[in-house]
């Protein structure tokens, strides 16, 4: 099964409510990695501020952080690869790979928008 | 000795809660040394940020269990909240110093330098002495002189609060900072709250004055704690003015008149409580010796010869508040040790403004405070307002849905309120509470009368966390900005006053604070000696002795410590109401 590893700049917590100004962008994809987790994705992420062994004891990651800083955090690996530096994921791409479906609700009154099958 | 009932058959665990002084760590030291004497082996444990416990004894304490050579079997312990991060911060960052890049390290540093890793921090600490450990097992007794009352409510109310967060098991428990990724800290916490309710293993003493503002706040703490299950519950009155020392003096009979009524008319909860009394001693309550005659009577020192001692010649506060009142608007800030009538003097110092016509809005961030009980009454151009951690925390909360939430869907949302139940959050809310206060002196005079020492130290904390962030976001930018800190560091904008009584121990805490502001960028603006019998006139040989003993510390105050200051009398009236506070800044 493919793992996701997100890889953040350091918080005080993962959807930032604990700092001074809290980030909407760390608002909406915590709620995106709660949505991926229940369907099953395996994802795990990592704060700099607390799990700081985690970082070094990762030569890619540690490389990245020689070369770019904390900066360029967030990284993102999937099944150990970079796959995403520099920003949080979309959902979209959070369910790309882990070969999640994105829509299994329908609107109601519609047909189907594209690539799934009514059902 | 007369046998004093919050002593009896004492369990292993004692807490002194109570207003700032109350004289709280006098009472836990002299218990503390009343326990030894009779061959138990005692640890004394302040969990007061400004802990002054080691000045008690006259040796540094810290944050480590330290023997207390001069007092056989006693050891005694300053949970200091700052130096409990710093071992935090230290364990996290230690093992990958030299393995990441510096920057790196300085951007985890900064992260764990809030106020909330430190109250966290603290806290940990706290409830590791509440379970059975080998550190404590040799001690028969641990004796916490706590935190003034606000402050203490929270510490102790966090407990519960926090192993239902955890229990809950979805809020992410990163939000809880130091304790991130350690759930088994549950069973710590489970422990420490059992412990905490159980009468046979846990006393809570409230420690009062016979005031009646300070008997109600009692009366509230004693609900409140109860209410969380520390049923078990004593009363001790520390420094009532003995009847035999009035001595037909005006002032002393009006004391020991007001003293008698409060205690008559205090709430019958309190009244159902197993009390003590303890009688105001002549001295200062500093070193060993005078600690050991708390618990005793002192024969009074009547003098046949019928002397009395005048009022000396100081600045009073209104001098002050001219000064202040040139200014047309700005910051007004009384900071102090807890119990030396911040409340008081803030309210005095927003009435005098607004009795000069100028507008002003007076407001605390003390949870204990009660601004309303103070004023009883309105004046035209005065407002009035609190910052209720709990309410600002729920409108902190409302506002961060509303806003930042609006995007999610419901399990998005029911996460976002999981994390938003964070201990932290309180902090942050509060801290916005007061940026908005900051920014309204811009236009009007703020007088705030600011929470006790450590809890503001923490505020401003927050303050300097904010403004750094601020300033590297900014940074290379040609955009103007201004933080909180900046206006609190501008002295044409925040005007400091550092409350005290002239006694030892409060001087050497205030002088303290003052050190701790300048190192945050702030200089106090002047110094305010409150309740002074020297500045009275008195005949009783006990006001005279206490009178006595003030004039070395009023003389320090106003050449060593402070570059202006004022002294407000002790009145023969309970300073409430307009009137008595405009007659205390002007007598």
């Amino acid at each position: 099964m493919t793992i996701i590893q997100v890889f953040d700049p350091a918080l005080c917590c993962s959807t930032g409510v604990c700092g001074v100004d809290v980030d909407q962008q760390l608002v909406g994809f915590s709620a995106d990695i709660d949505w991926a987790k229940q369907k099953g994705a395996q994802i795990e992420r990592f704060n700099l501020a607390q799990q700081p062994m985690e970082f070094a004891q990762n030569t890619i990651v540690k490389a990245y952080l020689e070369r770019s800083g904390v900066e360029a955090l967030p990284l993102i690996l999937v099944d150990g690869e970079v796959a995403l530096a520099g920003r949080y994921p979309s959902r979209a791409e959070l369910s790309r790979w882990a070969d999640l479906v994105i829509s299994e609700e329908k609107p109601k009154s519609g047909c189907c928008d594209g690539n799934s099958s009514c059902s | 000795m007369t046998a004093l009932r919050f002593l009896e058959q004492p369990p292993r665990f004692l807490f002194f809660t109570g207003k700032g002084g109350v004289g709280k760590t006098s009472v836990a030291c002299a218990t503390a040394i009343m326990l030894t004497t009779v061959g138990r082996r005692v640890l004394l444990v302040s969990t007061d940020p400004a802990s002054n416990v080691g000045q008690v004894f006259g040796v540094p304490i810290g944050n480590q269990i330290t023997l207390i050579s001069a007092v056989p079997n006693l050891s005694a312990l300053e949970i200091d909240p700052q130096a409990a991060a710093q071992s935090y911060r230290d364990r996290i960052v230690g093992p990958i110093r030299g393995i990441l890049p510096e920057a790196v390290v300085k951007s985890i540093e900064e992260q764990l330098s809030g106020a909330c890793t430190t109250e966290i921090a603290a806290f940990d600490e706290f409830t590791s002495l509440l379970i059975d450990s080998p550190l404590t097992a040799d001690y028969e007794h641990i004796i916490f002189d706590t935190a003034p009352t606000g402050h203490t409510i929270r510490l102790l109310q966090l407990p519960g609060a926090w192993s239902h967060f955890l229990e809950e098991g979805k809020g992410d428990a990163s939000c809880l900072g130091p304790l991130a990724g350690l759930e088994k800290q549950r069973s710590q916490y489970k422990a420490a709250v059992d412990a905490l309710a159980n009468p046979l293993r846990s006393r809570l003493v409230l420690v009062a004055r016979a005031q009646q503002a300070t008997l109600r706040e009692v009366a509230r703490t004693h609900e409140e704690l109860a209410s969380i299950g520390l049923s078990q519950q004593y009363l001790v009155i520390n420094g009532i003015f003995p009847e035999e020392d009035v001595a037909h003096d005006r002032l002393a009979t009006a004391i020991f008149t007001r003293e008698q009524n409060a205690m008559a008319t205090m709430s019958k909860v309190l009244k159902s409580l197993p009390c003590d009394r303890i009688e105001l001693k002549p001295f200062n309550l500093v070193g060993l010796d005078a600690l050991r005659k708390l618990f005793t009577p002192v024969l009074s020192t009547h003098s046949a010869t019928d002397t009395s001692t005048s009022a000396i010649e100081t600045p009073s506060l209104s001098k002050l508040v001219d000064e202040i009142a040139k200014d047309q608007k700005g910051l007004v800030m009384l900071m102090g040790k807890g119990g030396v009538g911040k409340t008081t003097l803030a309210a005095t110092v927003a009435v005098e403004l607004a009795l000069r016509g100028l507008s002003v809005h007076l407001t605390t961030s003390d949870p204990a405070a009660h601004l309303s009980d103070t004023l009883q009454g309105a004046l035209a151009n005065l407002t009035v307002s609190r910052i209720d951690p709990q309410a600002e925390t729920e409108r902190y909360r409302e506002t961060i849905l509303a806003t930042k939430g609006a995007q999610l869907d419901a399990q998005g949302r029911a996460l976002l309120e999981e994390d938003l139940r964070s201990p932290c959050t309180e902090e942050i809310a509060v801290f916005q509470a007061f940026s908005r206060v900051i920014r309204e002196a811009g236009h009007k005079f703020v007088v705030m009368d600011t929470a006790p020492t450590g809890h503001t130290l923490l505020l401003l904390d927050a303050t300097g966390a904010y403004h750094r962030e601020v300033s590297r976001q900014m940074a290379g930018s040609e955009v103007h900005f201004l933080t909180p800190m900046m206006q609190l560091q501008d002295p044409k904008q925040t005007k400091v006053l550092l409350v005290t009584l002239a006694e030892t121990t409060p001087v050497l805490e205030a002088a303290n604070l003052q050190a701790d502001l300048r190192r945050a960028g702030i200089e106090p603006w002047a110094w305010v000696i409150n309740n002074s019998v020297a500045a009275a006139t008195v005949h009783s040989p006990l006001l005279r002795q206490r009178a006595e003993n003030e004039l070395q510390k009023i003389e320090a105050v106003a050449t060593v410590h402070s570059k202006r200051y004022a002294v407000v009398p002790l009145l023969e009236n309970e300073p409430i109401g307009l009137e008595r506070l405009h007659e205390l800044a002007n007598n």
